[in-house]
């Protein structure tokens, strides 16, 4: 027996083609014609791979922070957590004399080290449940004082030879016509790789779709037998080791650890997150979304130049699209809510 | 069979429940019934695992339990449906269905494919079809209720607690729900209605048990019960339906008119009037739109078109302001989210309306003539409290919803629209909410209650107004306002 | 007069977040004294402190009023640095040495100073009240915004060499007390009373008990939400203006720092994040009490870095403390009777 058919259908994770990333594919093409057409230096195969290059760092961060905002928290110490992992990782292998030629044991050095950090935040706000944003801020703050007080505040260029020698690594080299080499970074297969393990975890796994549960709503999920704390729990645990990753990587591109790099960056990559599709009220977001923000974002920032822009009006050009990304977000996230329906629309003809 | 033996629960020093006992075998539709404080929610609350009784013990499938955790209440089959239907708004229907199935087995892997699978299976089971991938939040409230219901048939439910399930649903959609509770009754599964609303409880439920002060009171064949051995059974008190309606003066203004206003979508073409000092009920089921047209007066809605003027001057409704501009008050339906602060002072709810009254040239508030106002309504409206600046959370019910209506009052409005006055409210603050309405509107004031209780209608309204489908149906006046007359529009 | 002092003396006492933040306040003193007393207790000391004090107060209430409402104000660093350099900027380029119209001058800019920062704060509103951004994301969007127009307007460069006239303002002091501080108590004065006295600073607590309630009881909500961003801003900007003059620079990048201060004051202070709670006596007497802590560390020689550690501490700390005070309220409640069962 048929009943009642739906007002609207609309699913709650896609991998492609929600109107929100058709949105963002369209601007980012658009951009690239506009910036093209000024400045035909622009149409370079260097173009493309120096925006990811630039891009795969904050891609790591923005992938951890989307699964925080779809648990419907948010986390600004992030970027300090990467420096953390990332800063604490030299400075142990070089006074422990550890193989300085390995990529594997700084990576896990600092996934480690990161984990712990995240740790402290799961302890705060799925312990304590703490609010989200006080709770990361206090933790950004702690973090920060502990680095620069008892880790160290000096500037380290001699970084290990392995992460030094990983900046230069590059999958292809292309001579460009105007005769320099245009560059794709290898990390842009591991990055590829995680983000598809990432959305494959997100819709396939429990720990995914309790993710999406907490952020729909936290009491009916507690209610279903999930387990809520734990998994918040395990959530910022994770983005606490993807975020020493992300850290220790950034580090290695940038061939010098500098422990007072990386603070206030989180506020590019929440707009890159929001920008692609996050709702900060929980229980919407996809890994497709996430990396095109963080794409267009990044093809601003690097061209701003190009489109005009003098130097020092670079942080006002990111606040901007911050604005417009959160502005965006707040209309689309009204019409989300109109659409729900208390009544069926034929029972009341 | 499930049931309980004696359970008794105290918290502190105060008693909850009083050696109750009741029983159910399984295909059983029971009814439990009570007013809020009889202890109806710490009884499921023991029953589902979630506290644990002092003494006594419960029943599930014929084995005896000092306590429960909630796993093992599921694990025997006790499921809870919460007015709020503890559904995820973002997942769809089939992940609501099935996930419990994936956590319950402890999965770690989630196959959207069997998951489909389980859902559709539990969606024919009831003889329902509802779109497996649409999101919970995109189907109406209907078929989320539905939903829930699958849900705990898939998770092996026996015994299935429903908490008020019918206040959100239309006519139509009742039917279909004792359809589909007619099945489960088929099927073995025993469903007892939590629910103060007996004239639908009584369609379906064969048996009812009566709480009242943490104690059986009554208990038996529904067929055995009225009403009044319902209702004195909940209360302890014979119910006084002597009506309530205010004696209108022939001579009386004009004070609301409301010419064929519409909404798209919610009503259309709605006109009454109300005179100075009467009190006109406008009821209809659910989604009939009442509740719309009572909210649109107040400007919480927009009217595209028709005029509403107030005391002869047209008004335009844009926004609450305007509607308070215009000296109309509005007792909202969620007393709790809408109409009161509850960690604010009693004090600062009764003021929250009239903050602007008070408010010399420069802005600043004149103390002292607040805290005398609010005094005088505190008294006025009968609010217990020991200290008007205790938070609205230490009042009872009927004291709160007091609150919300001083509120209004001290605004001294020409019009007081009430929507549901005095649901969740026990009986004896019922009638003394009826009889505040009552001598507000001999004191002139404009009446219009919007609600689906129709006795508390019957009590005090002069003249009722049946919304059907969006559109003014018939019109009933005095002596004609009967219940039986009223049910039957209802019902046409 | 006398019933505003009454008051705070009762809110004082009665209140058990503030006495517990007094008992704080008077271990924190005892503790420096007793171990750095040869810096602690020196009244060079208590004077510096009441010099650095009411900057960040101002900024303290500013993400107070935004938390009444159940909102924050995470831009106010950037408000008041904004305002700063409009202040500075026509300052430098409108005065001359010697000019006789010095103090016309000051107090223009000061006007258009805070005008500035009141058209920021507006702004936020709008965007908040107007197009229903959520606070957090608003206002952390408009910090970098107005950072980067900061930045952007000077070249990133500070302005110095501001006249004498005005640089004497911040560091002079007004019946033995430093002026920065009269200004702040007759702020804090002002926004008391706008809390306590006037509708719409009760309308605003009502706004953020419960917004929703609000609406149904016909207030506007939009207006207190743009009215208090507004405000925010202009505590800013004097914060930016009292900031400049004791420096006698106005930087664009000045206290970005202050932002995790200002919350842990707020916090510390006894206002609820969630809305409709908070008093300006608990914020000053936090920024009190954190004020004391910088001195006392800046004597024992802890770095600037083992302060923001401590900042991040404190505000965990307190909101942990928070929820095991509001757990044991809880258990004590429902051990008696429960309203509804």
């Amino acid at each position: 027996m048929s009943y009642i058919t739906p007002v609207s259908k609309r699913k709650g994770l896609q991998l492609f083609g929600s109107p929100n990333e058709l949105f963002l594919i369209a601007a980012i093409v658009v951009l690239s014609l506009v910036i093209g057409l000024n400045n035909s230096v622009f149409f370079s195969i260097a173009t493309p791979f120096d925006l990811l290059r630039s891009s795969l760092i904050e891609i790591l961060f923005a992938l951890g922070l989307l699964i925080v905002l779809v648990s419907g928290g948010i986390d600004i110490s992030f970027p300090i957590v990467g420096i953390f992992a990332g800063y604490t990782t030299v400075v142990i292998m070089l006074r422990f004399e550890l193989d300085t030629y390995s990529l594997i044991i700084p990576l896990v050095l600092a996934a480690i080290v990161g984990a712990i950090l995240g740790s402290v935040n799961a302890l705060l706000i799925a312990g304590f449940g703490l609010p989200t944003l006080i709770a990361t801020l206090g933790t950004a703050g702690m973090f920060r004082g502990f680095l620069l007080s008892y880790v160290g505040s000096v500037y380290i260029a001699n970084i290990p030879l392995g992460l030094d020698q990983f900046s230069t690594a590059d999958l292809l080299s292309v001579e460009t016509s105007a005769g320099t080499l245009a560059r794709l970074h290898v990390l842009v297969i591991p990055i590829l790789i995680l983000a598809i393990a990432l959305a494959w975890m997100m819709r396939r796994t429990m720990f995914g779709r309790t993710i999406f549960a907490i952020g729909g709503s936290e009491e009916s999920a507690r209610r279903m037998g999930m387990n809520v704390r734990w998994t918040k729990a395990r959530i910022y645990i994770l983005v606490g080791a993807l975020s020493g990753v992300a850290g220790i990587l950034y580090i290695s591109l940038q061939r010098k650890a500098d422990p007072y790099d990386l603070a206030g960056t989180e506020l590019e990559i929440i707009a890159a997150v929001v920008l692609g599709g996050a709702s900060i009220m929980g229980g919407y977001g996809t890994v497709t979304g996430t990396i095109l923000g963080v794409l267009l974002i990044n093809l601003i920032k690097d061209n701003l130049i190009l489109l005009g822009v003098p130097g020092s009006w670079q942080r006002a050009a990111v606040g901007l699209m911050l604005l417009i990304g959160v502005i965006a977000q707040a209309v689309a996230d009204k019409r989300r809510l109109k659409q729900s329906v208390t009544v069926a629309k034929e029972d009341s003809e | 069979m499930f049931g309980t033996e004696n359970i008794s629960k105290a918290f502190g020093g105060a008693i909850a429940l009083s050696d109750v006992s009741f029983s159910i075998e399984p295909g059983d539709i029971h009814c439990l019934a009570g007013e809020n404080g009889s202890g109806k929610s710490t009884l499921i609350k023991i029953m589902s695992g979630v506290e644990t009784a002092d003494s006594g013990s419960i029943l599930l499938n014929g084995q005896k339990f000092r306590s429960l955790s909630p796993r093992e209440a599921v694990a025997h089959g006790v499921q809870v449906i919460f007015q709020d239907f503890s559904l995820i708004p973002n997942l769809t229907v089939a992940e609501n269905i099935a996930l419990s199935t994936d956590v319950s087995e402890k999965r770690k892997f989630v196959n959207p494919k069997r998951n489909r699978q389980i859902a559709a299976n539990a969606l024919e089971r009831m003889g329902v079809d509802i779109d497996l991938d649409a999101t919970v939040q995109s189907i109406p409230v209907s078929s989320k209720q539905l939903v829930a219901i699958a849900r705990a048939l898939n998770q092996g439910v026996k015994i299935l607690f429903m908490d008020e399930a019918t206040t959100a649903l239309t006519r139509k959609e009742i039917d279909h729900l004792f359809g589909i509770v007619n099945g489960l009754r088929d099927r073995g599964v025993a469903t007892v209605f939590v629910s103060h609303k007996l004239d639908e409880v009584q369609e379906i439920a064969q048996r009812i048990t009566i709480l009242r002060n943490g104690s059986v009171t009554a208990e038996g064949d529904i067929k055995d019960f009225d009403r009044k051995s319902i209702a004195l059974a909940m209360t302890g008190q014979e119910v006084n339906e002597v009506r309530l309606a205010p004696e209108v003066p022939a001579n009386a203004p004009t004070v609301l008119q409301v010419d064929s206003i519409s909404s798209p979508g919610r009503f259309r073409d709605i006109s009454f009037s109300v005179k100075a000092g009467e009190v006109v009920g406008i009821t209809g089921l659910l989604g009939s739109g009442r509740s719309e047209i009572a909210e649109a007066l107040f400007g919480m809605t927009s009217i595209e078109s028709g005029t509403v003027s107030v005391n002869g001057t047209p008004i335009t409704l844009k926004g609450p302001r305007s509607a308070v501009a215009a000296g109309i008050g509005y007792v909202p339906q969620d007393r709790l989210t809408q109409g009161l602060f509850l960690h604010q002072p009693i004090l600062k709810n009764v003021l929250a309306a009239a903050i602007e009254r008070f408010v010399g040239p420069l802005g600043f508030v004149r103390g002292k003539s607040i805290r005398e106002t609010v005094t005088a309504w505190i008294a006025d409206l009968k609010i217990k409290t020991t200290n008007p600046q205790n938070p609205a959370t230490s009042l009872s019910g009927g004291n709160q919803q007091r609150v919300v209506l001083a509120k209004w009052l001290a605004m001294t409005p020409s019009v007081l629209i009430l929507n549901g006055p005095t649901v969740g409210v026990d009986i004896g603050s019922k009638r003394d909410i009826l009889e505040i309405i009552r001598q507000k509107a001999l004191d002139g004031m404009a009446v219009v209650i919007v609600s689906d209780d129709i006795p508390e209608i019957v009590q005090i309204a002069n003249r009722v107004l049946i919304i059907h489908q969006g559109e003014t149906g018939a019109e009933f006046d005095g002596a004609e306002i009967q219940e039986a007359s009223l049910y039957k529009e209802l019902a046409a | 007069m006398k019933d505003i002092t009454q008051n705070m003396v009762k809110s004082l006492l009665s209140d058990r977040k503030l006495t517990q933040l007094v008992i704080v306040a008077v271990i924190v003193f005892a503790a420096f004294s007793i171990l750095v007393p040869e810096l602690f207790l020196t009244s060079r000391n208590f004077v510096s402190m009441a010099f650095q004090i009411p900057e960040i107060a101002l900024l303290a209430l500013g993400v107070m009023l935004a938390m009444l409402t159940a909102g924050i104000d995470l831009s106010v660093v950037s408000m008041s640095n904004l305002a700063a350099l409009s202040t500075a900027y026509l300052l430098v380029t409108q005065v001359t040495e010697g000019d006789g119209n010095v103090y016309v001058w000051i107090v223009i800019t000061l006007l258009i100073g805070i005008f500035v920062g009141l058209v920021a704060g507006l702004a936020n509103g709008l965007i908040i009240a107007g197009i229903g951004v959520t606070p957090i994301l608003a206002t952390l969007a408009t910090l970098t915004l107005y950072n980067g127009i900061a930045v952007g307007v000077r070249n990133g460069q500070s302005i110095i060499g501001l006249p004498e006239e005005f640089v004497a303002i911040g560091n002079s002091s007004l019946w033995g007390i430093p002026m920065p501080m009269v200004i702040l108590l007759v702020a804090g004065v002002g926004v008391a009373i706008f809390i306590n006295k006037t509708g719409l600073g009760m309308q605003s607590i009502l706004v953020g008990a419960n917004q929703d309630a609000a609406r149904y009881s016909g207030i506007s909500v939009k207006k207190v939400l743009i009215m208090t961003y507004t405000l925010s801003g202009g505590l800013s900007a004097l914060a930016g203006l009292i900031i400049a003059s004791r420096s006698a620079s106005a930087n664009p990048d000045y206290g970005s720092s202050y932002v995790l201060l200002a919350i842990v004051i707020v916090v510390l202070g006894g206002v609820n994040p969630y809305g409709g709670f908070g008093t300006v006596t608990g914020v000053i007497l936090a920024t009190g009490v954190l004020q004391m802590v910088a001195s006392g560390f800046n004597a024992l020689r802890f770095s600037q870095f083992f302060y923001q550690l401590a900042q991040g501490f404190v505000l965990v700390a307190v909101m942990v403390l928070n929820v095991y005070v509001d757990k044991r309220r809880m258990a004590a409640k429902t051990k008696k009777a429960p309203k509804e069962s």
